[in-house]
């Protein structure tokens, strides 16, 4: 099956609630005086967090997105994940799709690696028997040996990211979508999930991932997006945006 | 009308993913026993220790039997752990699946759904041990088959009050709270413990006209083996549409919005 990824003029506005505004007291009490205050006091503050954004991944582009803390990377992928709706604009994917956002999301801490690795391959719908079939797959590509009979909440943080990298890609979807929890992991791990992106290009699936890491982008990616306070400012093949001095600018950023 | 459509699909999606909701239903259940040395038995400990502690009470004050109350007070009980107990984790729904909403896309009737059926387990948890303990008291009936439409009408009619009362409490936390504590009130204002057609005439006012008196009758008056009455069906069916239109507004005009509330 052919997978895509479009995003046609996406923009997503943040609405931020502080306190005062969950408040229905100061709902009441602003609907007295005309509801003005309400908006005036900021007490919901409105962050465009994307602002028309449009790109086409077609099979086997790799995509990073790259730019400041801040500047929408996370925001972009969770509306390309579905997670957000965009208030703009349209998003439209085709192929089944793993999203991959938060470290330790969607997990059980209390449950044992084994039992989380049924968990995650459940919110997938993939049957319990596909899911045991792979488990040895998956247990040897994340590295972690016993540790699996241990419970969640022992792990460290790049543990997990083994753990959730190795389930997310065991299980292959057309569309994966990861956000830079991978730099969790140690080298060793780095360089294997690196080959393992590398496969999906033969593959014809689409990955786009997060990053602050422009080795990764480089190695990993075809394509790459930088973001900058919510607007798209390069769009293109990862040899235009190193040729250009990118990756150095935006390190000595 | 895009916005409406958006909002049926909502809940046809929510169907949909019913393989997965109910395993995590099953899973959340399970794990809410962790380390637990009774295990599932604690599912039914609340529904005996409060059914015996009302009927003590009621019996009483009133001087009615205690035979003649309990099978009443208990099948009360038992449709009340299942109604109330939807109805004060209604208003938390979306915050306590925060983690969830903010990684993977799932409707919003997910959420609820998961939480339905794990109410659904518990309510059938505590179904057996109230059949096991009225036929120890050699009080047990036999249901009618009235049970077979009148729970899945209650079950559909409480999945839509849970939208209803979760979308604004996720924006407004103040009705959290409020639920909560009407949750309490509706304790004492619904027939649970105490008969209708014994009690003061503003008591009967409140059986007659409160949809969740109506909506327990559904589920108590089957399980001891009585029809529910003609007015009970009639308020179901009732707040059952009227839910639905409700919950559908709702979801149009607030669906894409929930998820920046939590």
């Amino acid at each position: 099956m052919s997978c895509s990824v479009r995003l046609d003029g996406v923009t997503l506005d943040y609405y931020i609630y502080s306190v005062r505004a969950q408040s229905l007291r100061n709902a009441v009490f602003n609907m007295a005086v005309g509801g003005k205050l309400y908006k005036d006091q900021g007490d919901i503050t409105v962050v465009r967090a994307l602002e028309n954004i449009s790109f086409n991944l077609e099979e086997g582009d790799r995509l990073a997105l790259i730019g400041h803390n801040g500047s929408g990377k996370t925001t972009l992928l969770k509306v390309i994940a579905g997670i957000y709706l965009p208030a703009r604009g349209r998003v439209d994917v085709q192929g089944e799709m793993t999203s991959m956002i938060a470290l330790g999301a969607g997990l059980d801490m209390d449950a044992t690696g084994l039992q989380n690795i049924r968990k995650m391959g459940a919110m997938r719908m993939i049957p319990a028997k596909a899911i045991d079939a792979r488990m040895g797959a998956i247990v040897e590509f994340s590295g972690l040996g016993d540790f699996v009979r241990l419970p969640m909440k022992t792990y460290s943080q790049g543990m997990m990211a083994r753990l959730m990298f190795a389930c997310a890609t065991e299980f292959e979807a057309d569309v994966l979508v990861l956000d830079e929890w991978l730099a969790a992991g140690d080298a060793d791990f780095m360089a294997k999930a690196m080959e393992r992106m590398h496969g999906f290009v033969d593959r014809a699936k689409i990955v786009v991932m997060g990053t602050h890491n422009f080795a990764l982008a480089q190695q990993v990616c075809n394509k790459v997006c930088v973001m900058d306070s919510g607007r798209v400012t390069y769009f293109g093949p990862t040899e235009g945006w190193v040729a250009g001095g990118g990756g150095l600018k935006m390190a000595e950023a | 009308m895009d916005a409406v459509e958006g909002a049926v699909r909502d809940i046809i999606d929510g169907f949909r993913l019913t393989p997965l909701w109910s395993r995590l239903g099953w899973e959340q259940t399970v794990a809410r026993f962790r380390r637990t040395i009774l295990g599932p038995f604690w599912l039914t400990a609340n529904l005996l220790a409060i059914s015996f502690a009302l009927a003590f009470v009621f019996g009483a004050l009133s001087g009615a039997g205690y035979r003649s109350t309990f099978p009443m007070i208990i099948g009360g009980v038992l449709a009340w752990n299942m109604i109330g107990g939807v109805l004060s984790e209604a208003s938390s729904v979306f915050i306590v699946s925060a983690g969830l909403m903010h990684t993977m896309k799932l409707p919003l009737s997910f959420h609820v759904l998961l939480m339905m059926h794990r109410a659904f387990i518990n309510f059938l948890a505590q179904l057996i041990a109230f059949w096991v303990v009225l036929a120890l008291l050699r009080l047990g009936a036999l249901p009618t088959w009235h049970i077979l439409f009148s729970l899945p009408l209650v079950l559909a009619n409480m999945t839509l009050m849970s939208l209803i009362v979760a979308i604004p409490s996720t924006r407004f936390r103040d009705i959290n709270q409020t639920v909560l504590f009407l949750t309490q009130i509706l304790f004492f204002l619904t027939p649970i413990f105490w008969a209708p057609a014994t009690a003061a005439k503003s008591l009967q006012l409140v059986a007659r006209y409160s949809p969740i008196a109506h909506l327990l009758e559904l589920i108590r008056q089957p399980l001891l083996g009585h029809a529910p009455a003609l007015l009970s069906w009639e308020w179901g069916f009732a707040t059952l549409f009227a839910q639905l239109a409700i919950v559908i507004v709702m979801l149009a005009l607030f669906r894409k919005r929930v998820v920046f509330w939590l």
